[in-house]
């Protein structure tokens, strides 16, 4: 019985070791890193919180700040009620429902780059299809991602249709394991649909509703490609998120003090946003979701 | 016959030797990394296989990346400070920026100065020592489309210097020849959002663009000429909407001009040989760069150069590839192949007879007395990124003025670090 103790944390432990080598470790450099500045030839320079500071006093910050939130604020509830609908729609195994899964989960297996790419060219305000369909239907063409007030929607737009698929297998999966006696004793009861959905299946989707909303907010605070690919931050600064300003620090203005303290800047406010959030879905008795 | 101890220890060193030829062989060759240019395989690959075959023992690994990757992707390379690559491209305004920071090695000893134009000298030189071998240098004409200028009935512009269009006559004209709901437009830059190509927007009306100690931005870029140049650039895509906007990959607006969907492309001399081989039956002529009518006429020039990483393990193989590379007969090949603008004055010599044609005395005029290249400062990498967005930026619109002063202080901030 002695002998057996350290089972369980030979199972975790492979697992555990992935964690440090790809997520502590590198939290932990960057952090180091963060209080560090660089000469012009390369030589590492001790700063203490000079680049923390410099980023507390720069405007430009505070506005890609500003836009970030925005994005999230917008979003992250989006794509989590799209994953939601989606996923109620495929539940019922009806005729045909495996073809439909099977294309909201399409969009998953482009790469986010390759996604860039193709939406650029197909919302080119110029020589673009969707542009082309909405002269062919008589609507006014649209500058999508060449316009300051349409690029962020465009770019939200175009993440939801990369992401809602993805978030959609975990809400099905949690929608599939709640008894079907619940729902139907609901139904007995008088319940209309409405009802039933707010009264029965949400309250049981507390835990695959918090995990997605965690999970799909983590991710779209590092979002990158499309912002490299596409729009540059622009037009105006419209898309000028942090995870971008970090790489431009890193790679355009080679100040890796500045980026690291981004990516430090960060990951603290998706740990402040994601324990809110948990908050939030905690039950009424307490317990965490 | 009985195999002896003698038999059998002869025939397994005969047969160890045979397997290990080809090792040595190979040990024996040297392989150069190099990063160069994204340009056709019918440009580059002929020039690679000429020095491979003047070195049998040298072989090339050649990485090309699209125009708009390059750079930032050297600059991951280069700062984790390894061997690779041996050689790599640089344009010409980088040499600066890349000696300052200790990814050039100085070319003196292998470059002879009284072989190539001054200027170019100049643009590969830091701090008083050279640092990149002169490839080639640039000059932009304005490429125009005869039948569409004849369908409009509107007169084209004259290939004369003397008869040099104003930027208030492109104007006029590309109203004339425009139908954007046709995608049909009446000019465009070939590099939309490039400092290169817009810079002399600003020049002509008298702007300088940086501080002459390339240090200041502020005051500069950001001054009346430049404002009043780009504002000028901003109409052509809101309000006179005769230039297709979004644009920014330099091999579409080449592709647009030689579709017969744009009339004018201000372009570099280069897409003259693409043009005619592309597209044959395209009628263009072409004019000089056009100029402000109450400021003087300026061009953008600058040069493709190539370095080498002074970390690079192969040192002579690398200085033959500096040698072979610069040498009268493969600067030949390489106009044959991507007719950029000579800097080696033996290709003038030898190619003589091709520059009779209407754009070469246009670019020799132009490298004469209006070629400006852009600025010197070892900060000019974060100085052309922060202009580029801005550039792209004004083309959706908003206030020019405010946009270059903000761009103004973000290059000062990133020059700074240069200063010492």
């Amino acid at each position: 019985m002695h002998a057996r103790r350290w089972i369980p944390y030979a199972f975790l432990a492979p697992a555990f070791i992935g964690l440090v080598i790809f997520r502590f470790t590198p939290i932990c450099l960057a952090l180091s890193g963060s209080f560090f500045g660089q000469s012009i030839r390369g030589a590492s320079i001790f700063v203490g919180l000079k680049n923390y500071a410099e980023l507390i006093g720069d405007p430009s910050f505070w506005s890609t700040v500003s836009t970030t939130l925005i994005f999230n604020l917008i979003i992250n509830p989006f794509q989590v009620v799209c994953a939601l609908a989606l996923a109620m729609l495929v539940r019922r195994p009806t005729k045909l429902v495996d073809v439909f899964r099977a294309a909201f989960l399409l969009p998953m297996t482009v790469s986010i780059a390759l996604t860039s790419i193709l939406w650029s060219i197909l919302l080119d305000p110029t020589l673009g299809p969707v542009n082309g369909f909405l002269r062919f239907a008589g609507l006014p063409p649209q500058p999508f991602f060449r316009s300051a007030g349409e690029a962020l929607p465009t770019l939200i737009l175009v993440a939801t249709w990369k992401g809602a698929g993805y978030w959609m297998v975990f809400l099905l999966a949690g929608l599939l394991a709640i008894p079907k006696e619940l729902d139907e004793s609901a139904s007995i009861d008088g319940a209309n649909a409405w009802q039933r959905f707010f009264g029965v299946t949400l309250p049981l989707m507390r835990r695959p509703l918090a995990f997605v909303l965690v999970a799909d907010t983590a991710a779209n605070f590092l979002l990158f490609a499309p912002v490299y690919i596409v729009t540059n931050g622009g037009p105006n600064d419209a898309t000028h998120l942090l995870m971008f300003e970090a790489y431009q620090s890193a790679f355009a203005f080679l100040n890796q003090g500045r980026s690291l303290a981004i990516s430090t800047i960060i990951l603290v406010i998706i740990l402040a946003i994601a324990l809110v959030e948990l908050r939030l879905f905690r039950s009424d008795d307490g317990s965490a979701a | 016959m009985a195999l002896s101890r003698r038999r059998l220890i002869r025939s397994s060193a005969a047969s160890a030797l045979a397997l290990a030829m080809p090792h040595v062989a190979r040990a024996a060759e040297t392989t150069l990394k190099v990063v160069w240019m994204g340009w056709p395989d019918n440009q580059v690959l002929p020039l690679m296989a000429e020095f491979e075959k003047r070195n049998p023992a040298i072989k090339l690994a050649v990485e090309r990346m699209p125009f708009t990757q390059v750079f930032q992707a050297l600059e991951v390379r280069l700062n984790a400070r390894t061997s690779d690559p041996d050689v790599y491209i640089v344009d010409s305004p980088l040499t600066a920026s890349y000696a300052a920071r200790g990814h050039l090695m100085e070319l003196d000893a292998l470059i002879d100065q009284s072989r190539f134009a001054p200027s170019a000298i100049s643009a590969a030189s830091y701090d008083g020592k050279i640092y990149s071998a002169p490839f080639g240098t640039s000059m932009q004409v304005l490429y125009f489309n005869r039948a569409l200028f004849k369908a409009a009935g509107v007169e084209p512009p004259s290939s004369a210097i003397a008869g040099r269009w104003t930027w208030e006559q492109v104007l006029d004209a590309g109203r004339r020849i425009a139908k954007p709901a046709e995608n049909l437009w009446g000019f465009t830059f070939e590099q939309q959002e490039r400092p290169y190509q817009l810079l002399p927007l600003g020049q002509s009306l008298g702007g300088v663009a940086l501080s002459p100690d390339g240090f200041k931005a502020t005051g500069f870029i950001d001054g009346p000429a430049f404002v009043e140049g780009f504002s000028f650039m901003q109409k052509l895509y809101t309000e006179a909407k005769i230039s297709p906007p979004g644009q920014f990959d330099t091999a579409l607006t080449p592709e647009l001009f030689g579709s017969g969907k744009c009339a004018m492309l201000l372009g570099g001399t280069f897409i003259n040989d693409t043009l005619r081989a592309k597209f044959a039956e395209l009628d263009f002529g072409v004019a000089p760069h056009p100029y402000f009518a109450k400021g003087k006429p300026v061009t953008p020039t600058g040069a493709w150069h190539f370095g080498v990483n002074p970390r690079s393990t192969r040192k002579e193989a690398v200085a033959q590839f500096v040698r072979d590379m610069l040498s009268d007969d493969i600067n030949v090949l390489w106009f044959k192949l991507r007719p950029y603008v000579p800097t080696l004055n033996a290709v003038w010599q030898r190619e003589a007879a091709t520059f009779s044609t209407d754009m070469w005395r246009i670019v020799q005029a132009e490298m004469q007395s209006t070629a400006l290249a852009r600025p010197a400062t070892p900060g000019f990498r974060e100085y052309e990124d922060i202009l580029r967005v801005t550039l792209r930026d004004m083309q959706a619109g908003g206030n020019v003025k405010d946009m270059l002063a903000a761009a103004a202080q973000k290059i000062d901030r990133e020059i700074a670090k240069y200063k010492g």
